[in-house]
C-alpha cells in the first residue's frame, strides 16, 4: 500500500472514469434503457462584421421532449476576447469550453499575451478529435485578436470551418436560410446584430429544439458586450395566482433544528489579473 | 424501462423569499414492488445546503458517500462550509467524470449562500449539465407532473410557511399520478436560522 | 465517399443528420504539367444531405511548395494534414532546404496506413521540389502510396475517369492543364450530388504557388438535359 496521505484516499487522476461502463452495458442488455442526457437542441450562430464578431444563441435546453431549462446560457466564455456558443449534449459543451478556457488562462499567464482565436480553435478541435465524436459538442467559436476577427465552426468529430457567417444546432437550417438571404460583407455592428437576432429568432420559432430568448455577444477589437436576454419574445403572459391557505397540507410530524450561529468567513476575491 | 424508473422517486426544490425548500417522496421500490416507505431522498450536506437525488438507489447511495467525503475534505482544507453553488459545481464535475459510464441519478442542490443567505437552487442531469433557475427544479420519475404543478403553483417571494404549502401540494399532486413514487413525502425548509423538517401524510397505494 | 463511421455517435442527438461526421463527398484532382503541378477541388462539405460549407477549401498547404487535396472525413483529413504540416516544417528547419514531395507523401502514407482502422481519408499529395520537380502522389483509403502523372479522388472522381483518360496528355502547358482540371471538376460536380460549389485550384511551380477560384457562374457548360 502506498502512503495514505489525504489525496490517496480517493485517487485523483483527472480525466474520465470508466468504472461503471461494464455495469451499465450489462444493465442495458437486461433491457434497462440508459436515461438521456440534457441536450441543447439549439440554434446558435455567428456573423463577422466590420469591427468584430456577433455571436448569438437561443436559451432552451431539452431533455427528450421536455424543456429542461427555459433560460439557459449557451454563449460560453473562452477568453476575454473569445467566446463560444455550444450545441449538443449540454454537459459536453459546458465542460469542453470550460476545460479549454482554463488551459488558455494558464497559457496567458505563461506567455503574457492575448489569446488568439486559432489557439482556442486548435485546442478544441484536438480535444474533440481525440474523443472521436463521443464528446458531442458542436461549437461556434468567435473572437477578435491581433490579426482581426475570426469565426469558426467546430464539429463534434473535430473538423473545423472558417467562414464569415455560420449557424449550428438543430435550428441551423432555419438560421442559415436567413443568413444566406441577408448577409453582406462589412456590415455595421447594428446590421450584424439585427441579422443574428433574425437568424436566432427563425430558429426559436421554427425549430422545436430551440426556444425562449435570444442571447447575443458582441466582440469588438477592445471590448465585449454580452447581451443576455437581448430579446425576450416568449415571456410568460398568463398567470393565475393560486392561494393555498396555510395549514392545508396534512402533516404527520414537524421538527425544527435551530441552526448554530456560525462565523462566516467571506471568500476572498483574490483572482490574479489576467493579461488582456 | 428506464434505469431511473427501477427504484422510482421524485424530488423537487423551490426558491422562496430568503428560504429554500426541498421535498421528496418516501417510496423505495424495486420495479413494481414497493419495498420500503421511509426512504428520504434529500440529504443535508451541512447546515445551509441540501442535496436531493432521484434515480437508481445504489448509485444514489454511492454518490452520496462520495460527496460527503469530498465535502468533508473541502471543509478540512478550507476551514469553512462549502457554498451551495460551489457544491453544485462539485456535484457536476463528479458526475461528468463518469461521462461515458454514468451514475444513474439526477441531483438537485438547494441552500442559502453567503452572509445575506441568498437562496440558491440548481439541478443537473445524470452527466452533470447544470441547470440554474430562480424558481424551481424537479427530478425523478414524477418530473413531468411536477413541472406542470410547479409551473402553476409557484410564485415569487413566498414566505417559508407558504413555500411549504406550495411545494407540498406540488409534490403530493404529482406523485399521485406516478406509480413509481409516493407513499408520503418529506419536506425540508431551510431558512436563515432554522431547518424545518415536515413529514407529509400521503396515500399508501 | 460519404463517410459515416461504424459507430453510432448520435444516439442522443435530436437531429441525426447534422451530427453525423462531417464528410467531404468530394471531387479532387491533381495533375503534373510542364512547369509543375496543378491541384483542384470542388468546395462542398456535407453532413448527411445538408451542405455544411459551400465554399470549403480542400486544398491544404503542408509546406511552401507542397499541397494536399483532402477527401473523406473532414476531421480525419484535417488532423492528418496538421501532423504532416508539423513534421515537414520540423524537417525543413533541420535540413535547411525544401522537403521533397515524396517525403510529404510518405508521411501521409505512414499516418494513413498505420491508423487505417480509424481513418477515413483519401488524399492526393502534390507539389514541387528541386530534385524531382513536379510530382503527384495518391494515398487512397487503405494507405497505399502511388505515384501518378495525374490523380483523382473523392466520390465525384468515378464520374470523370473516362474524361481524364481520354484528355490527359504528357507535358501540358498551364493553360491546357487549367482547362483539363476545370472541365474534369465541372463534369464531376454536375453528376455527383455531394460535389459542388466553386472550383478551387492551386498552381505549384518552382516560383511559388498561385491560387485561383472559379465561381459556378463562370464554369463551362455541358449537356444538361
Amino acid at each position: 500500500m502506498s502512503n495514505l496521505n489525504e489525496e490517496n484516499y480517493e485517487e485523483e487522476r483527472g480525466g474520465f472514469v470508466f468504472d461503471n461502463v461494464t455495469r451499465n452495458m450489462f444493465m442495458e442488455t437486461k433491457g434497462y434503457q440508459a436515461p438521456i442526457a440534457m441536450k441543447t437542441g439549439t440554434t446558435i450562430a455567428g456573423v463577422i462584421f466590420k469591427g468584430g464578431v456577433v455571436l448569438g444563441a437561443d436559451t432552451r435546453a431539452t431533455n427528450g421532449p421536455i424543456v429542461a431549462d427555459k433560460n439557459c446560457s449557451k454563449i460560453h466564455f473562452i477568453a476575454p476576447n473569445v467566446y463560444c456558443c455550444g450545441a449538443g449534449t449540454a454537459a459536453d459543451t459546458e465542460n469542453s469550453t470550460a476545460l479549454i478556457s482554463s488551459k488558455l488562462a494558464l497559457h496567458r499567464y505563461s506567455t503574457g499575451r492575448q489569446t488568439r482565436v486559432v489557439t482556442a480553435m486548435t485546442l478544441l478541435k484536438r480535444m474533440l478529435f481525440k474523443y472521436q465524436g463521443h464528446v458531442s459538442a458542436a461549437l461556434v467559436l468567435g473572437g477578435v485578436d491581433l490579426d482581426g476577427s475570426h469565426l469558426y465552426t467546430i464539429y463534434p468529430h473535430g473538423s473545423t470551418d472558417k467562414l464569415p457567417f455560420v449557424t449550428m444546432g438543430s435550428g441551423s437550417l432555419a438560421a442559415m436560410a436567413i443568413f444566406e438571404e441577408r448577409f453582406k460583407d462589412d456590415m455595421s455592428e447594428e446590421e450584424a446584430k439585427s441579422l443574428v437576432h433574425a437568424g436566432i429568432s427563425a430558429g426559436i420559432f421554427n425549430d422545436l429544439g430551440s426556444g425562449s430568448n435570444v442571447d447575443l455577444c458582441v466582440i469588438r477589437k477592445d471590448s465585449v458586450e454580452y447581451l443576455r436576454g437581448y430579446d425576450q419574445p416568449n415571456e410568460r403572459n398568463y398567470r393565475t395566482s393560486y392561494v393555498i391557505p396555510r395549514g392545508t397540507t396534512a402533516t404527520l410530524s414537524s421538527t425544527e433544528e435551530v441552526l448554530s450561529k456560525q462565523l462566516i468567513i467571506n471568500e476572498l476575491d483574490d483572482r490574479m489579473e489576467v493579461a488582456p | 424501462m428506464s434505469i431511473l424508473e427501477y427504484n422510482g422517486g421524485a424530488v423537487v426544490a423551490m426558491l422562496g423569499k430568503n428560504c429554500v425548500a426541498v421535498a421528496s417522496d418516501l417510496r423505495y421500490g424495486i420495479k413494481n414492488t414497493t419495498v420500503g416507505c421511509q426512504m428520504r431522498k434529500a440529504y443535508p450536506i451541512h447546515q445551509k445546503c441540501l442535496l436531493g437525488m432521484a434515480g437508481l438507489a445504489t448509485d444514489v447511495q454511492t454518490f452520496l458517500e462520495k460527496m460527503k467525503f469530498r465535502v468533508n475534505m473541502y471543509k478540512l482544507r478550507e476551514d469553512r462550509d462549502i457554498k451551495p453553488s460551489s457544491f453544485g459545481n462539485m456535484v457536476s464535475s463528479a458526475l461528468y467524470e463518469n461521462r461515458f459510464g454514468p451514475m444513474f441519478l439526477e441531483p438537485v442542490i438547494a441552500g442559502l449562500e453567503g452572509d445575506d443567505n441568498t437562496p440558491f437552487i440548481s439541478s443537473t442531469d445524470l452527466i452533470g449539465a447544470q441547470c440554474f433557475t430562480d424558481n424551481f427544479v424537479v427530478v425523478g420519475t414524477a418530473s413531468e407532473a411536477l413541472y406542470g404543478m410547479c409551473e402553476s403553483l409557484w410564485k415569487p417571494e413566498m414566505e417559508p410557511e407558504d413555500l411549504f404549502e406550495v411545494i407540498s401540494q406540488c409534490l403530493m399532486a404529482s406523485v399521485d399520478r406516478d406509480c413509481n413514487s409516493g407513499w408520503g413525502g418529506i419536506v425540508y425548509i431551510l431558512t436563515p436560522d432554522k431547518l424545518i423538517t415536515k413529514e407529509l401524510k400521503g396515500r399508501q397505494d | 465517399m460519404d463517410a459515416i463511421k461504424p459507430f453510432d455517435v448520435v444516439q442522443m442527438n435530436p437531429l441525426k443528420e447534422l451530427s453525423k461526421p462531417h464528410s467531404m463527398g468530394t471531387t479532387i484532382i491533381a495533375i503534373k504539367y510542364r512547369d509543375g503541378v496543378l491541384v483542384g477541388a470542388d468546395s462542398r462539405t456535407t453532413t448527411g444531405s445538408y451542405i455544411a460549407n459551400r465554399v470549403s477549401d480542400k486544398l491544404t498547404q503542408v509546406h511552401e511548395r507542397i499541397y494536399c487535396c483532402r477527401s473523406g472525413s473532414a476531421a480525419d483529413t484535417q488532423a492528418v494534414a496538421d501532423y504532416v504540416k508539423y513534421y515537414l516544417s520540423m524537417q525543413s528547419v533541420e535540413l535547411g532546404e525544401l522537403p521533397r514531395v515524396k517525403t510529404a507523401a510518405n508521411l501521409f502514407r505512414t499516418l494513413c496506413y498505420q491508423n487505417k482502422n480509424h481513418l477515413m481519408a483519401g488524399i492526393l499529395c502534390a507539389g514541387w521540389d528541386p530534385i524531382e520537380g513536379g510530382q503527384v502522389y495518391s494515398i487512397p483509403l487503405g494507405g497505399t502510396l502511388v505515384k501518378q502523372p495525374f490523380g483523382t479522388s473523392g466520390s465525384g472522381s468515378s464520374y470523370i475517369f473516362g474524361y481524364c483518360d481520354v484528355h490527359y496528355k504528357d507535358d501540358m502547358t498551364l493553360e491546357e492543364a487549367e482547362q483539363f482540371v476545370k472541365t474534369a471538376l465541372t463534369l464531376a460536380m454536375q453528376r455527383d450530388g455531394s460535389s459542388g460549389g466553386v472550383v478551387r485550384t492551386v498552381n505549384i511551380t518552382k516560383d511559388g504557388c498561385e491560387r485561383k477560384m472559379v465561381p459556378w457562374t463562370e464554369l463551362p457548360v455541358f449537356f444538361e438535359g
